[in-house]
């Protein structure tokens, strides 16, 4: 079944927003989500493969409306839930505990 | 997008889920900060602006990037092994009769490792939804028209390889040196989106 | 390696339901081999964990109209092979 982020060839997205700031995170967050990210893969948690794949399976609603480092921060979650190395409990506290 | 709303929510979530894998040894803070100053420190398209400034002087350079990119770089010093692994790299060459433009429709696969992070348009559904189907469409948002007899081929990274624009050398240029040269290049002329 | 610069080659049209490289949009394509890109990792067996040796990737070029049914350019692709026929001329 195609997903979400298969959007080559589809039609109506708005015209291209070119962003002024060049800088590479936008915000103090991005750089650790993007970090995290890197480490759990060199941990072996999970591979860039079934990270892609996380973030394939979003709801196609959710998707377009998260930003490209809210989306690696859901399959952060989802992934670490699914590797077993957290459980959902604590995944939910640890969100509103920061 | 991030910047438009308030990040206040989601800073604290990341936070809360940084500090539990911290907890469970799954991640170190200080290996994180050492990551991302790595990966800051090659962030910008400087390297691959010294790898296009010695193609257009040297042309034995300019068919060995073509050839073997990864076999070049380090003539540059540069290599695609700034990830977590090594991977191909593809220069494609604009010519006066082609023009060349690159896109991960899927994702958002780019060559970091000498281009350092994608700008943020580059990874929208926008971009990569609408470039395959209408590079001129596309390229006109970038005020930048090839030429209608240019023939546009757009590199949708599927696979394992990146790919690179090589531009054309701006004509007026030949009094230039390799670092002068190197100056005009620019990130987006790189991707395809803009001449040099 | 099966296929070499120049073959003609038709993409497959399955729609797996799990994560894939091939496009929706290049789905039951001909195109034409430019380069094999030596063999690679396939992605739509690692995503789902499962270990198989890597398969050769090539980079295979279509034109818009064989795509879209419109258009004056090209677009290329990286194809593992599992995913290619060959296409007779």
């Amino acid at each position: 079944m195609s997903r979400i982020n298969d959007v080559g060839g589809m039609e109506g997205f708005p015209p291209i927003e070119q962003d002024l700031d060049e800088t590479p995170f936008h915000a103090d967050w991005e750089a650790h989500v993007f970090a995290m990210n890197r480490a759990l893969i060199g941990a072996g948690v999970y591979n860039l493969d079934e990270f892609r794949d996380a973030i394939e399976r979003m709801a196609p609603e959710e998707y377009l409306a998260s930003s490209y480092y809210e989306k690696w921060f859901h399959a952060i979650r989802t992934l670490c839930i699914e590797k077993g190395v957290l459980n959902e409990e604590e995944v939910e506290r640890a969100l509103h505990a920061g | 997008m991030s910047g438009h709303h308030d990040d206040a929510p989601i800073a604290a979530q990341v936070r809360g889920l940084e500090a539990l894998l911290e907890d469970r040894g799954l991640v170190d803070a200080r290996e994180l900060d050492r990551a991302l100053e790595a990966f800051l420190a090659g962030s910008s398209p400087a390297g691959a602006a010294r790898a296009v400034a010695r193609a257009w002087t040297d042309d034995d350079f300019r068919r060995r990037l073509l050839d073997d990119a990864n076999a070049a770089l380090p003539e540059v010093r540069l290599s695609m092994g700034g990830g977590l692994q090594e991977q191909r790299l593809k220069v494609v060459e604009n010519t006066a009769a082609v023009h060349n433009v690159i896109v991960c429709t899927l994702c958002s696969c780019y060559p970091i490792a000498v281009l350092g992070p994608s700008p943020t348009w580059y990874k929208s559904e926008a971009y990569r939804s609408r470039v395959v189907r209408d590079p001129r469409g596309v390229l006109a948002e970038f005020e930048f028209d090839p030429g209608p007899d240019v023939e546009i081929t757009v590199w949708d990274a599927s696979a394992e390889s990146r790919y690179m624009v090589l531009p054309r050398r701006p004509e007026g240029t030949e009094p230039l040196d390799e670092a002068e040269l190197a100056a005009l290049v620019t990130r987006n002329g790189l991707i395809g989106v803009a001449a040099v | 390696m099966r296929f070499t610069p120049g073959d003609r080659v038709r993409t497959t049209r399955a729609d797996p339901p799990h994560h894939t490289r091939v496009p929706r949009y290049a789905r039951g394509a001909v195109g034409v081999v430019l380069e094999p890109q030596g063999v690679h990792p396939v992605a739509d067996d690692r995503a789902r964990g499962l270990q198989t040796p890597p398969e050769p990737v090539y980079t295979v070029r279509f034109t818009a109209c064989e795509l879209f049914g419109d258009g004056d350019h090209h677009v290329t692709l990286d194809v593992w092979e599992r995913h290619l026929d060959p296409e007779r001329s």
